[in-house]
């Protein structure tokens, strides 16, 4: 190995930078739960801290394919986009009920996820980034033309603003804060279920197919198919993430379908660092908090943002939350 | 005795390279068969046949009375083929247990999301006993890539073994390794020779004349000569080729 990498053992002496990075490599679901429920009440609007979550949760699922299994999609738009639009098209047509329309959105995200991945995952690399692409195209397309069941170049409008029936009454999530708890409730529950699943039998044999494919496969695993799941459960939960951005935005873009959307994931997702529970979310925060800002001031954010953007990648290739886990871990080695 | 392992007319060409030329090939099971041959003699092409990594231009592959030609590479492993390869083909950011854990679970669950992969205790109950045998259990929470290359050869045997292998491929074992280290993988073969079949590529004479019942000669991918250590020392062809100069 080139690098030599120093470890942080468990009792890294002091720094409060250490104990924060131990603290979130070790329980990264408790403390970013906690620092969710905080962080509402400190940035300027709510609308934004809504925004990130749910930018976040979808880098979170991007971050399965990308930072867990090492496979680079440049289509997640389709996933994200489908959640979106059944979410949009079920509480419209079918049953204005929230937990229906987003276990739907959930659903398709999986559901879409599970036919192009089959014609996509036999390739690796570019081949694959650009088959997911195509494919993405396709479903933006069809949304495009497909004017009756989704609105086309306007978007879908008009979705209802349901309440949140629970056992015995309903809750008025109209309000922004009660809606951005909402969401993160679903952010926690995606949590919690993914470190799960990461922690299982099946999240080994990820790790393994993600550090060596050939390998894995010559212990019997078919790899192939080992992608594929995870390919599936990216889709599901980038379909939660479009499913709340609907139930968010009262509408669906044709937009959220457009590339322009998967390159946006994965720049959040490279931003935050990939292969964490944490990075995505930072990914998620800094790229909206300098969209914000930056598109207030002038209206070609998208350049500076894109500078910014390079000069991350070429400086702190490992992203945000990569960069801090190393500077620690090389102070911790050099303390210890 | 009955026999693992045949390979009839085994041919593999590379366009117009014949890397391996007309096979045949047997092995009895619990014997321990050496393949030896200058390089690119084709001795790794002839163990990718094998376990299924490529598959052969001709010819057929028969394992425990069943043809397995041309079966998906994971398929041959769960029939009870594994490879520890010439080049060191380890997980190399996992620790060494998780290394062999991970190998050793494949016989068990693949697609199981829910239960602690920790939980399941026999796993790595398993992958400890492999990780004593291969002498790195007290390396067992290190990451496999930083052990040194003898270790990592040795890694490469034990992930190998965590398939629960009844015949086992070594593609050169002991490249590379100091005289102890040598001594200490001849021991390691010898010692899983016992319950296991073994096929065994090795440059290093002294370690072929050692531990084979049975050796083979690979040149320009064609079976030259065959039979025990004492005729292949003796076997003037063989001599000619391959071992001139050196001393047996
Ligand atoms: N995938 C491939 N494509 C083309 N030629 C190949 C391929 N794999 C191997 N060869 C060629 O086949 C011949 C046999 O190679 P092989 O690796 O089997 O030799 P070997 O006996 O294992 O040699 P060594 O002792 O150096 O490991 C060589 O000439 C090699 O260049
Ligand atoms: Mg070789």
């Amino acid at each position: 190995m080139q690098t030599q990498q120093a470890e942080v053992g468990a009792g890294a002496p002091g720094g409060a930078w250490d104990r924060v990075v131990d603290l979130v490599s070790r329980y990264p679901v408790t403390v970013i739960t906690i620092f969710f429920i905080i962080f509402p009440f400190v940035v300027p609007y709510k609308a934004l801290a809504t925004q990130i979550i749910i930018w976040g949760l979808f880098a979170l699922g991007y971050n399965v394919c990308l930072g867990y299994t090492g496979m680079l999609s440049f289509g997640h738009a389709a996933y994200f986009g489908v959640g979106a639009y059944t979410l949009g098209i079920v509480l419209i047509r079918l049953w204005e009920n929230l937990w229906f329309g987003l276990a739907c959105a959930t659903f398709m995200g999986a559901f879409t996820a599970l036919i192009l991945g089959f014609m996509c995952i036999k390739r690796k690399g570019i081949y694959f980034a650009l088959l997911t692409l195509a494919f993405a195209q396709l479903l933006y397309f069809l949304a495009f033309q497909w004017v009756d069941l989704t609105g086309g170049d306007n978007g879908l409008r008009h979705i209802p603003a349901v309440p949140l029936p629970l056992p015995g009454f309903t809750v008025d999530i109209q309000d922004p804060l009660r809606f951005y708890f909402l969401v993160l409730f679903f952010v926690v529950l995606a949590l919690m279920l993914l470190q799960r699943v990461l922690q299982s039998p099946f999240g080994r044999v990820l790790e393994a197919v993600r550090e060596n494919d050939p390998r894995a496969r010559s212990c019997g695993y078919e790899t192939t198919n080992v992608r594929w799941m995870a390919f599936i459960i990216s889709g599901a939960i980038s379909g939660l993430a479009g499913g709340l951005y609907a139930l968010y935005l009262h509408f669906v873009g044709i937009e959220t379908l457009y590339w322009v959307t998967s390159g946006q994931i994965l720049m959040i997702t490279l931003l935050g660092g990939m292969g964490s529970f944490i990075g995505p979310f930072i990914g998620a925060g800094v790229f909206l908090f300098l969209e914000d800002v930056l598109s207030a001031i002038t209206d070609n954010w998208m350049i500076f943002l894109g500078t910014i953007f390079i000069l991350c990648v070429l400086f702190f290739p490992e992203g945000i939350w990569g960069s801090v886990m190393k500077l620690v871990n090389r102070s911790a080695g050099k303390k210890g | 005795m009955s026999e693992m392992l045949k390979t009839s007319g085994l041919t593999k060409n590379f366009g117009g390279l014949t890397a391996v030329n007309n096979v045949n090939f047997s092995i009895e099971e619990g014997d321990l068969q050496s393949i030896i041959g200058p390089n690119g003699a084709g001795k790794s092409t002839f163990f990718k046949l094998i376990s299924g990594e490529i598959k052969p231009s001709s010819g057929q592959i028969v394992f425990n009375g069943n043809d397995i030609t041309g079966l998906a590479q994971t398929q041959v492993s769960h029939r009870g083929i594994a490879v520890a390869y010439q080049i060191t083909n380890i997980f190399p950011l996992l620790t060494v247990l998780e290394n062999v854990r991970v190998a050793a679970q494949s016989r068990k669950t693949t697609f199981n999301f829910w239960s602690k992969a920790e939980s399941h205790h026999e796993i790595t109950d398993q992958a400890l006993a492999i990780l004593e045998e291969i002498g790195l259990v007290e390396f067992k929470e290190d990451i496999a890539g930083n052990l040194s290359h003898g270790d990592q050869k040795r890694l490469e045997i034990g992930i190998a073994l965590a398939t629960q292998p009844e015949l086992l491929l070594l593609d050169e074992p002991t490249a590379g390794l100091s005289p102890t280290e040598t001594r200490y993988t001849i021991e390691l073969i010898k010692k899983i020779s016992d319950h296991l079949t073994i096929i065994l590529v090795e440059h290093k004479m002294t370690v072929v004349m050692e531990v084979s019942d049975k050796i083979t000669v690979l040149h320009y991918g064609s079976l030259l000569a065959q039979g025990s250590p004492d005729d292949i020392r003796n076997n003037e062809e063989v001599r000619r080729v391959y071992l001139g100069g050196v001393k047996v």
